[in-house]
């Protein structure tokens, strides 16, 4: 183990790696800023302007893109609610809200901290641990994977809080919106009517961009521009007690990111999802959620960033990618030369070592990248929004249309942005309809899939020990709450009828 | 970084531009006149950056880019299993200075999908060789060749993962049950790898990947490989063990090709130019190195016998593919 550290240390640490390393976070951070160039497409862009150089200096360039990207998606749902990433959605949710109360740079900086500590915990537990945890992840099919899609939903629900149905309402339109196209194990196809842009299903990527930039921007149109936040450079400092606040959301949220993060395919976004509504049902601030608490930033934002790095954990010790980030990485591996597999570990240790540790450094020039100019950017909400707006439009019809060359990607952000202005008007929850949406597929495909191995009963559900946990633990979710406020609650008529008797008996 | 490349690409096409200019003035054929591509071309995968057919479009271009010195940028369309990228390009009819990196799907989705194209509606140049699918399972698998799993699933209940309801997977054991009268049970995933992760957790019995998918873990002696789906066993040495299904009594070959189409209805002259750049790549060493990194069979054809070979891979899909 020490050796193993030695040896990356010694081939992390060349100036030449460091510098590599260092542009790989920098472009990962710009990246991750730009809506619709995400970290999948960024990385496969890349690759072949690496082709001149070592393979472990490539591969530590490109894995700081996709790291470095998650970082960069935050800054953006932060100040403009548009989310670089899907990962990052959840994040608009109060780090917007913290923004337009003058405290983006606190959100920025305590989502950089929560991304750094969520990055070497995960880190750390891959390094020690990765062969056994992938044995782990391995025991997780498709039976497993539906438990956990049923437990994501649960969780959703949460989400809501006082507007139960609306949200609710929201997660079954995306859930609809998410039928649109072909099937996994069909050939059919749905709710295409003949057109072929349709066949691959109403993309996510669009539809965030539309809903929140542009949806945003229509209703800051209509209500009138808000006035540009002028605050001190000094008050967009993160507090000590906001760091406080935070530290425990911060644990929580890297262990929800890590354990999803080392399934194949589960994925950071339902990470993010799962960390904001359990940070919700536990916090005792529950009231400020959605009004700009500091815990709806750090939760999600770490549970992203260690489910980033906990992705490696099946992609270094089996060869199977944990996203679509390290299966692009992983084909990069083919083209130097290597082939990835679970043998990686003892044939390339200078390579896998290498780029282990090269993650400790390219997490730590992040932190030193984003904590200072977290306040600089929290500045840029001075710019008066006539100004932003046009900016804000220009990069999402952009961005949706670098997503896939397609006239039709901006389209569909035209009409989402619609959708999204009218759901402000009414006051309608965006992020359960991009959760639902995100969730559709997996979640058809994991029932798809424990049908066909159940020969058609999903009584399969039930027989596998791990689902059933899962399952209990969302069951425990749904009424856990309703039954202990119940029981309180008639403790206390009890105590209250106790006290009566007592000073009626005096 | 980005400018930096924005910078070089139009330094690249100034040249280029100049030299079709000096080319025109001595005398030369002006490009326009015969048809012929000339100046920038786009290569376009219907598939997203990353996978499979990004990687062979990006080899392919590479390889006539050295061969013809044109300019040859690779573009991404993807969406509706490759349907969105073949429509564009059915666009682009008559244009000499678009590409397209083809593979199995120019043929699936015609027969399944309601598109407006088929093999017939684009000029076929180049195929560049042949992936073929290897049965594997299990290491600790009580079977060791192809006909122990078949006479299980005579017997019982056998599960095999595919990857798609017109993927390669899908047409192999649908092949293998027609020739030997047997029934898998499928569980239906959507890419490769994720069929490793269910054939490694234990969820499915069997699985038909392509070699480049399983190479790691045959060699970690997580998996072992029955049979081989291919006219001739492997020449590379790690495979060259692996008997092919037919030795075993069945009688499944299919291969995904990969290869290279231009638009339809392009002049002779740019269909020439194309066939004999693509004869060149051939010959060179990137070419052998894109088969052996993708563990291949290396089996080109061009022109007329690619159109030959389509037509006979439409014929052996169709039994296949619509029931």
């Amino acid at each position: 183990m020490i050796d193993n550290l030695l040896l990356g240390f010694q081939t992390a640490l060349t100036p030449e790696n460091v510098l590599w390393c260092f542009i790989g976070v920098l472009a990962g951070t710009v990246i991750g800023l730009l809506p619709g160039l995400g970290s999948t497409t960024g990385v496969a862009i890349l690759i072949p302007l690496t082709l001149t150089l070592e393979p472990v200096t490539a591969l530590i360039m490109l894995a700081g893109i996709y790291y470095g990207a998650q970082y960069g998606g935050t800054i953006t749902s932060v100040l403009i609610s548009t989310p670089g990433e899907a990962a990052s959605v959840v994040t608009t949710l109060d780090g917007y809200k913290m923004a337009r109360n003058g405290r983006a740079g606190a959100a920025l900086a305590i989502s950089a901290i929560g991304s750094f500590v969520a990055a070497i915990i995960s880190l750390a537990l891959l390094m020690a641990l990765a062969p056994p945890l992938a044995d782990l992840a391995l025991e997780f099919g498709p039976v497993e994977n539906l438990a956990i899609m049923i437990l994501g939903l649960v969780i959703v629900v949460s989400f809501a809080g006082g507007a139960f149905s609306r949200g609710m309402m929201m997660a079954a339109l995306g859930l609809l919106i998410s039928t649109v196209g072909v099937a996994t194990g069909f050939s059919s196809a749905r709710f295409t009517f003949g057109n072929v842009d349709l066949l691959s299903g109403i993309p996510f990527v669009e539809v965030m961009i539309g809903l929140f930039a542009v949806g945003e921007v229509l209703h800051q149109i209509r209500v009138g521009a808000a006035a540009p936040i002028r605050t001190r450079f000094r008050d967009l400092m993160i507090t000590r007690s906001e760091l406080k606040r935070s530290a425990a959301p911060i644990l929580r949220g890297t262990g929800i990111g890590f354990l999803l993060g080392i399934l194949p395919g589960a994925g950071s976004t339902l990470a993010s999802f799962m960390a904001y509504g359990i940070e919700k049902r536990v916090s005792k601030r529950r009231g400020e959620f959605g009004k700009g608490a500091i815990e709806g930033v750090a939760a999600p934002e770490s549970a992203n960033n260690a489910a980033a790095n906990a992705n490696f954990v099946p992609t270094l010790a089996l060869g199977i990618p944990g996203g679509g980030t390290t299966a692009v990485l992983l084909g990069a591996f083919t083209i130097y030369g290597l082939q990835p597999g679970p043998l990686l570990f003892e044939t390339q240790p200078t390579l896998i070592w290498g780029l282990l540790v090269s993650f400790f450094i390219g997490n730590v020039l992040l932190l030193v990248l984003n904590l200072p100019l977290a306040p600089v950017f929290g500045q840029m909400l001075r710019i008066p929004y006539g100004y932003l707006y046009p900016i804000i439009l220009l990069t999402s019809f952009v961005g949706a249309y670098a997503v896939s060359n397609n006239m039709f990607s901006v389209l569909i952000v035209l009409v989402f942005g619609l959708v999204g202005w009218v759901m402000k008007e009414i006051d309608l929850p965006m992020a359960p309809l991009v959760l639902g949406l995100v969730l559709g597929p997996l979640l058809e495909k994991s029932l798809v899939q424990t049908s066909a191995i159940g020969q058609g009963s999903f009584l399969v559900l039930l027989q596998h020990p791990i689902s059933v946990g899962i399952l209990l633990v969302a069951l425990a979710l749904a009424v856990g709450p309703t039954v202990l406020r119940k029981v309180t609650a008639s403790r206390r008529v009890q105590q209250a009828a106790a006290k009566e008797k007592d000073s009626v008996s005096r | 970084m980005k400018s930096g490349r924005i910078g070089a690409a139009a330094l690249g096409t100034a040249a280029l531009l100049a030299l079709t200019a000096c080319s025109g003035a001595a005398g030369g054929s002006p490009a326009a006149e015969d048809g012929a591509p000339s100046g920038d071309v786009r290569m376009i995968v219907p598939f997203s950056a990353g996978g499979g057919s990004d990687q062979s479009g990006r080899a392919i271009a590479a390889g006539l880019e050295d061969g013809t010195g044109l300019n040859i940028s690779v573009e991404n369309r993807e969406g509706g299993s490759g349907a969105v990228g073949y429509s564009f390009f059915l666009g682009q009819d008559a244009n000499p200075n678009y590409l397209l990196a083809a593979e199995t799907a120019l043929l699936a989705l015609p027969l399944t999908q309601d598109v407006e194209f088929s093999y017939e509606s684009f000029t076929p140049i180049m195929k560049l060789g042949d992936d073929y699918t290897l049965l594997v399972v299990p290491a600790d698998s009580e079977w060791d060749t192809c006909s122990d799993v078949v006479t299980a699933a005579g017997d019982g209940r056998v599960v095999a993962a595919v990857s798609g309801a017109t993927s390669l997977d899908e047409i192999v054991f649908t092949l293998v049950e027609q020739d030997q009268d047997v029934e898998f049970d499928r569980v239906p995933f959507e890419s490769g790898s994720e069929v490793l992760a269910g054939l490694l957790g234990g969820q499915v019995d069997v699985a038909s990947l392509n070699p480049s998918e399983v190479l790691g873990q045959l060699e970690s002696g997580d998996l072992k490989a029955l049979c081989a789906f291919s006219d001739e066993r492997y020449e590379y040495e790690a495979l060259a063990e692996i008997p092919t299904a037919t030795e075993q009594g069945i009688d499944v070959s299919f291969a995904q090709f990969r290869g290279f189409i231009a638009p339809g209805n392009i002049t002779d002259e740019a269909r020439d130019f194309w066939i004999e750049a693509a004869e060149e790549f051939a010959e060179s060493d990137a070419y052998d190195t894109y088969i052996a990194d993708n563990v291949m069979q290396a089996n080109a054809v061009y022109g007329d016998d690619f159109v030959d070979y389509l037509e006979g891979n439409r014929a052996e899909l169709e039994k296949v593919l619509v029931k």
